[in-house]
């Protein structure tokens, strides 16, 4: 089985395995129960895994917040800053059209709270629209959440411009960096961050783990979601997983060690499997062909067959996805790429390949094979579409 | 001599003296007013929060990164919380207003 999935999730490096494992196992100490030697001992493991996931974004260890996730971390950034604001101040939140479901469904559910969404719209090649973003600030703002590396197309915003606008506007800034974190180099520093959303398991770490950054200088205040006992400095109570962190924190060791040398890697690869499969099928298109990607995104629209189809006829041999893995299931087609302009058939005949660390260059070449065999015959076996003018897409 | 007024959990107004060079914590406890302040002003608690009247606010000196991380850790934070021990009575905080919050959460344990 060839796994070409990874914008979905990606397999544990070994090493992140071997790592987690004897917290699992003989040191289960709760990492709050400071009072005896096991509790200690996963607490100093803990704190030297935060410390590895700030290294890899040029943040404090104090900065770092443990959640069970990107979307976790997405809730706590918008919903938490917006209700420590309350209901004085600017109430306008504003994001992009191709977000992660989390962030759009978070912005969203603040409208109940008297806070005023606005999604801004993107281009042909899925890039924000910075004059529409400098004209929404106009309008006093609270907080601008805008994702790094989109998780269907892989495009890359210009974080570090939009974040300067954010600022110059008084706004907070929260970008999602799910799918860019230890993929691209990323200082929150230099991009000017307020607030950041890591996954560990989109970095080759361990599932059910993620972490929000919230700056210190200047202080970036928000309200939990939780109640409970005050852990993470008061905003995210609930025990920490040490043996999750822990892998973590290896997954972001790893990540800042083999930084350059995955994305050359993964990039050669992917241009490996786009020149294969365009041999086969001239007609392929690549979303977003003119933006700035992810070394290892590849949105791939056939023209002759249906991406579900596709990925049918190939299920026994390849793991391949429609659009994000949480909205997939769902026969709506994807947000993202109807957002970019692309008609609803349009969107039906594209296929999300993700390219990561396992990945071989012979998996690559089996791959594309699979898959023009497959177009082949779904292609022929689909009815010749109408030549007439009136009827062709523009 | 300058004043100043705690509201109180129920919302009594009190308006006691506020003698010079003395912190807010420190004329709580003159008047008995309930405020904590476990770790007397060490910046070892969060048991001293108050919420600072909005129109005072801007003019106290800034919060320091230490008295900003224990106000972190403070029970129902809010964006003009301060520590009461930090805010030392000068001559043009002559007047100032202070909310109780409705809890603490002694860091101390």
């Amino acid at each position: 089985m060839i796994y070409l999935d990874n914008l979905a999730t990606t397999q544990p490096d070994p090493r992140v395995l071997a790592a987690a494992e004897p917290f699992f196992r003989e040191f289960f100490g709760n990492p709050h129960s400071a009072e005896h030697r096991m509790g200690q001992h996963a607490a100093e493991a803990v704190e030297a895994a935060r410390a590895q996931i700030a290294a890899l974004i040029g943040a404090e260890p104090r900065e770092v917040v443990f959640t069970s996730g990107a979307t976790e971390a997405n809730n706590l950034a918008i919903k938490g800053a917006a209700r420590f604001a309350g209901p004085t101040g600017p109430r306008r939140i504003i994001t992009l059209a191709t977000e992660h479901k989390c962030v759009l469904e978070s912005v969203r559910d603040l409208a109940g709270e008297a806070f005023e969404p606005v999604i801004l719209p993107v281009d042909r090649n899925g890039l924000a629209d910075l004059q529409a973003l400098e004209h929404a600030l106009q309008t006093p703002t609270l907080l601008v959440s805008v994702m790094a590396a989109n998780n269907e197309t892989g495009v890359l915003q210009d974080i570090g411009t939009i974040a300067r606008l954010a600022r110059a506007a008084g706004a907070l800034f929260h970008t999602d960096l799910a799918q860019a974190a230890g993929k691209i180099p990323v200082d929150v520093n230099t991009l000017g961050l307020h607030l950041a959303s890591i996954s560990a398991h989109k970095l080759y770490g361990p599932k059910g783990i993620g972490a929000l950054y919230v700056r210190r200088r200047p202080r970036v205040r928000l309200k939990p979601l939780f109640s409970g006992g005050g852990q993470e400095r008061g905003l995210r109570s609930g025990t920490i997983p040490a043996p999750l962190a822990v892998g973590f924190g290896e997954a972001c060791r790893l990540a800042r060690l083999n930084l350059q040398e995955d994305a050359a890697r993964i990039d050669t690869l992917r241009l490996r499997l786009v020149a294969r499969l365009q041999a086969r099928i001239p007609d392929l298109l690549e979303t977003a062909g003119n933006a700035p990607r992810l070394a290892g995104a590849v949105s791939l629209r056939f023209s002759g067959a249906r991406a579900l189809d596709l990925i049918a006829a190939c299920a026994e041999k390849l793991c391949v996805s429609t659009g994000s893995a949480c909205t997939s299931a769902e026969v709506a087609p994807s947000h993202v790429l109807t957002a970019m302009g692309l008609s609803a058939d349009q969107a039906a005949r594209t296929l999300r390949l993700g390219i990561g660390r396992f990945t071989s260059a012979a998996d690559i070449d089996q791959a594309a094979d699979f898959l023009a065999n497959a177009y082949d015959r779904l292609a022929r076996a689909e009815s010749p579409r109408p030549a007439t003018p009136f009827l062709a897409e523009v | 001599m300058p004043k100043m007024t705690f509201l109180e959990r129920d919302g009594t107004a009190r308006v006691v003296d506020a003698p010079l060079g003395l912190s807010v914590l420190e004329i709580a406890h003159k008047h008995g007013v309930d405020i904590e302040g476990a770790c007397e002003g060490s910046l070892a608690c969060s048991t001293c929060h108050v919420i600072v009247d909005a129109a005072w606010y801007g003019r106290l000196a800034k919060a320091t990164e230490d008295e900003e991380d224990m106000l972190d850790l403070a029970f129902g934070l809010q964006a003009t919380s301060r520590l009461g021990c930090q805010i030392v009575i000068t001559p043009e905080l002559d007047g100032l207003v202070v909310k109780l919050p409705a809890g603490t959460r002694n860091q101390m344990g």
